[in-house]
C-alpha cells in the first residue's frame, strides 16, 4: 500500500493532475478580481458571493489550497527526479555499447549507407567502432535536458516563493528635501524628482542618496522606472507620484513666515473664523469669453496651469476663491503666498537578501537550458552495420525523417539525372 | 505611405488566401504557387511597414494592441514561410494563410497612430519579452494549422507516413512555442522586478501565460504516453489556439491589469 501511494506520488499522473488544478484555479484567480474589499463582491456577485467566499476565489493564490497545489508539485517533481536522475545518468553512460547491440531495423543499400554516414559525419556525429558495428552519436549531454527541466521548475518553485515572501517591502512618498529613515537607522534622503525631462516628455525621475547606519553614504543616485537602485540590501523602486501645492505664510505683526507643503489642508484660527481651507489643487483650467473658470482634474504630467481651489473665512463668512502661484490672500493678520506646486516621488522600498534573486534567475537559465536540451539538443543515435542501420536516442522520429528525407531527395536527383 | 505598407499586405494576403483555396479545389498548381508568391510578397511588404513605422516611431514597434497583432501576424508568415522552406511542408499554408489574413485584419481594426513609448516600457528586457513572445504564439498557431491538417487528412485514405510526418511537426512547432514561451515568461519576470519590485504579480497577462504554458507542457507530456493516439494530440493544439489568441491579444482588452498598456 505504501509502495502504491509513493509509486502515485511521484507519477506523471499526478503531476498532470496537479497541472490541471493549478490552471482551474489560474482561470479563476484571473476571471475574478483578486483582493478587493468583500462589499465588492457582494455588489458584483449578488447571487454566489457566499459561496466565492467560502472557497477563498477572491485571494486564490493566497489560499491554503493553492498552497497545498504547490507544495505536492514540488513533492511530486522531486520524488519523479530522483527516480529518474539515476535512469538517466545510466541511460546516457550506456547510450553508445547499447546503441551498438541493436540489430538493423532499416534495411539500406551499401550506396544509400555511405550516403548517410557521410551526412552523419557532415552533421558532426561523434563514431564509435565497436565489434561490427558503427554508433554514430551526438548531443550526449542532451539525456539530462529533462532532468535539468524538471529540477529548474522545481527550484524556480522554491526560490520563487522565498522572493515573494522572504522580502519587506514598505510603500512611502518623500517629499524632496525631506528623508525617510528606516528602522536599522539608515536613511534614505530625496534630493529632487521630476515628472517630465526638460524636452517635455514623460520620465519621472527622482534623485535619492541613502545613508547607511554605519555611515557609508552611495552618493546621489538617480531611480526611475525599470531602474531601481540597490544599496545595502535596500531595492529603491520609482513607484508612483504626486504634485502637492505649496503656500507660504507670513505672520504681518512679526514679519515671521513658514513654508507648508500642502498635505495638510486647513489654516483656521482657533474659533475657526478666520483663515484659509484649502479645498484642491487643479493641474491646469480653461477660461471662456465671460471669465467662467472650468476646472481640469486630469492630467498625465506636470501641472502646466495650476489653480488652487480655497475657502476664505474672514469673521466666519466663508468664500469660494481660486488662487494661482504667485497670487497672496490676506486674512485675519495672515499672508498666503500660493507658490508654484511641488513634484514629489511614491517611493516602494524593499529590503531583500540578493542571493535568493540570484539564485532564482540561475534556476531561469538552467530551465532554458534544460529545455534547450530536450528539445534541441535531443541524443541522437545511430548504428550503421553492413546490411542498413538502426536509429535510437529517446527521439528517434527526427534522425529517421532526416533519413526519410535523404532519400527521398536522392531518387529525386537520380530522376533529374535520367531526364 | 506608412498606410499604403500596411494595407497592401492585407489585400495579398486576402488573394493569397482565395487564390489558394481555388488551387487547391480546382487542383490548380500555377494558381496555387501564385498564391503563394502573394503572400510572400506580402510578407515581405508587412517587413518593410514594421521597419518604416519601427524607424518613424524610434523604437521598436510592439507597443500597443495595434502593433503586437500586426507583429504577431508578420511572426506568423515568417515562421510559414520557413518551416515551408526547411520542412518542404507545403500543405501547412492552407490553414496558416488565413490566420495571418486574420491577424492583421484584427490589427487594422486598432487605432494605428504611433504612440510615445510609455516610461513602463523603457526597457532593456522589452526586445527580447516581446519579441519572443510573438515568435512563440507564431509557432503555436503553426502548431495548430498542423493540427487541422492532420484531423482533415486522417479521415481519408492518407499514409500513416504522412500522418506521422504532419504530427511531427506539429510537435516541433510547439517544442518552439514551449522554449520561447518560457523565456518570455521568465525574461518578463526579471523585468517585472525592475519595474514593479516582485517576480511574480499574478497580473491577468502573466497569469495567462502560465496557463498557455502549462497547457502545452500538459501537451508534451501526453504525447510521451504512446497510447495517446495522433488523433488526441492534433486536437489539442487545435483547441489551444483560441487559448494562445486570448493570452496574446485578448487579454490586455477584456481583463485589465498591469499589462494594459495597449
Ligand atoms: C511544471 C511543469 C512541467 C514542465 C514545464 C515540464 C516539462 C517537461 C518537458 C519539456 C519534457 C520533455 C518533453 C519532450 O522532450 O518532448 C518533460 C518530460 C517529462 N516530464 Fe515534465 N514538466 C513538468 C512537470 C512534470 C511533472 C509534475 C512530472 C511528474 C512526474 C513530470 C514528468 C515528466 C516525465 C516522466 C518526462 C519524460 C521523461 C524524460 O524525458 O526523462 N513533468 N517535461
Amino acid at each position: 500500500m505504501k509502495q502504491k501511494i509513493l509509486k502515485f506520488l511521484r507519477s506523471m499522473t499526478f503531476g498532470m493532475i496537479l497541472l490541471g488544478l493549478i490552471v482551474a484555479c489560474s482561470l479563476a484567480g484571473s476571471l475574478i478580481a483578486q483582493g478587493k474589499e468583500v462589499m465588492w463582491y457582494v455588489k458584483t456577485y449578488p447571487g454566489w458571493y457566499g459561496i466565492l467566499l467560502k472557497l477563498g476565489l477572491n485571494n486564490v493564490f493566497y489560499s491554503w489550497y493553492f498552497l497545498v497545489l504547490m507544495v505536492l508539485l514540488c513533492l511530486n517533481l522531486t520524488l519523479c527526479s530522483l527516480v529518474r536522475i539515476r535512469r538517466v545518468y545510466r541511460a546516457a553512460k550506456n547510450a553508445v555499447p547499447n546503441a551498438a547491440k541493436r540489430t538493423t531495423d532499416i534495411p539500406l543499400s551499401p550506396e544509400k549507407l555511405a550516403e548517410f554516414c557521410a551526412y552523419l559525419e557532415d552533421r558532426r556525429f561523434r563514431k564509435t567502432e565497436i565489434g561490427d558495428a558503427v554508433v554514430y552519436s551526438k548531443n550526449s549531454l542532451g539525456w539530462y535536458g529533462s532532468f535539468l527541466t524538471h529540477l529548474a521548475i522545481l527550484l524556480t518553485v522554491l526560490f520563487g516563493a522565498a522572493t515573494l515572501y522572504l522580502p519587506q517591502v514598505m510603500d512611502e512618498t518623500c517629499l524632496p528635501g525631506e528623508t525617510l529613515v528606516m528602522a536599522d537607522g539608515t536613511e534614505i534622503a530625496v534630493d529632487s524628482f521630476h515628472i517630465e525631462d526638460a524636452q517635455g516628455n514623460l520620465d519621472y525621475a527622482s534623485k535619492i542618496h541613502v545613508t547607511l547606519p554605519d555611515g557609508r553614504s552611495s552618493g546621489i543616485q538617480e531611480i526611475r522606472v525599470n531602474h531601481p537602485f540597490g544599496f545595502g540590501g535596500y531595492k529603491i523602486y520609482q513607484q508612483t507620484y504626486g504634485t502637492a501645492g505649496a503656500v507660504t505664510v507670513r505672520d504681518k505683526a512679526t514679519g515671521a513666515e513658514d513654508p507648508f507643503t500642502l498635505t495638510e489642508n486647513c489654516f483656521l484660527s482657533a474659533d475657526g473664523r478666520n483663515g484659509v481651507w484649502f479645498e484642491a489643487l487643479y493641474p491646469d483650467y480653461s477660461r471662456d469669453e465671460s471669465g467662467n473658470f472650468t476646472l481640469i482634474s486630469q492630467t498625465s504630467g506636470r501641472y502646466s496651469n495650476p489653480v488652487y481651489q480655497i475657502l476664505i473665512a474672514s469673521d466666519g463668512v466663508q468664500t469660494p476663491v481660486l488662487a494661482f502661484p504667485g497670487e497672496t490672500v490676506t486674512v485675519g493678520g495672515l499672508e498666503y503666498t500660493f507658490e508654484a506646486p511641488v513634484e514629489y516621488p511614491g517611493l516602494r522600498i524593499k529590503q531583500t537578501p540578493v542571493i535568493v534573486n540570484i539564485l532564482l534567475c540561475g534556476a531561469f537559465c538552467l530551465m532554458i537550458l534544460g529545455l534547450w536540451f530536450c528539445f534541441f539538443g535531443s541524443p541522437a543515435l545511430v548504428t550503421v552495420r553492413p546490411d542498413g542501420c538502426a536509429i535510437g536516442g529517446p527521439k528517434p522520429q527526427g534522425t529517421r525523417m532526416e533519413l526519410a528525407a535523404l532519400l527521398e531527395d536522392g531518387i529525386q536527383e537520380k530522376e533529374e539525372e535520367k531526364c | 505611405m506608412l498606410n499604403i505598407l500596411f494595407f497592401t499586405p492585407l489585400v495579398l494576403f486576402f488573394l493569397a488566401v482565395i487564390l489558394g483555396f481555388f488551387g487547391i479545389l480546382f487542383h490548380k498548381e500555377q494558381v496555387s504557387r501564385l498564391s503563394w508568391w502573394l503572400f510572400l510578397g506580402g510578407t515581405a511588404i508587412l517587413t518593410a511597414y514594421l521597419a518604416a513605422r519601427g524607424v518613424v516611431a524610434g523604437r521598436i514597434p510592439l507597443s500597443n494592441q495595434f502593433e503586437f497583432a500586426t507583429a504577431f501576424a508578420w511572426g506568423i508568415a515568417v515562421m510559414l514561410i520557413a518551416v515551408q522552406t526547411r520542412a518542404k511542408a507545403e500543405w501547412i499554408r492552407v490553414a496558416a494563410m488565413p490566420m495571418t489574413f486574420l491577424v492583421l485584419s484584427y490589427a487594422a481594426l486598432q487605432p494605428r497612430e504611433i504612440t510615445e513609448l510609455m516610461p513602463a516600457l523603457k526597457s532593456a528586457w522589452f526586445a527580447l519579452h516581446i519579441g519572443s513572445a510573438v515568435f512563440s504564439y507564431a509557432s503555436f498557431v503553426l502548431a495548430g494549422c498542423a493540427g487541422v491538417r492532420y484531423l482533415l487528412i486522417s479521415r481519408k485514405d492518407h499514409t500513416a507516413g504522412q500522418l506521422v510526418q504532419i504530427d511531427y511537426l506539429s510537435y516541433r512547432m510547439v517544442a518552439l512555442g514551449f522554449l520561447l514561451l518560457t523565456v518570455v515568461i521568465l525574461s518578463g519576470a526579471i523585468w517585472a522586478e525592475q519595474a514593479w519590485s516582485a517576480f511574480w504579480t499574478w497580473d491577468p497577462k502573466e497569469t495567462w501565460a502560465l496557463i498557455t504554458w502549462i497547457l502545452y507542457a500538459i501537451y508534451l507530456h501526453l504525447r510521451l504516453r504512446k497510447k495517446l493516439s495522433g488523433k488526441v494530440m492534433a486536437w489539442m493544439v487545435v483547441i489551444y489556439v483560441p487559448v494562445v489568441l486570448f493570452t496574446f491579444v485578448g487579454v490586455n482588452t477584456l481583463l485589465p491589469g498591469l499589462h494594459s498598456y495597449g
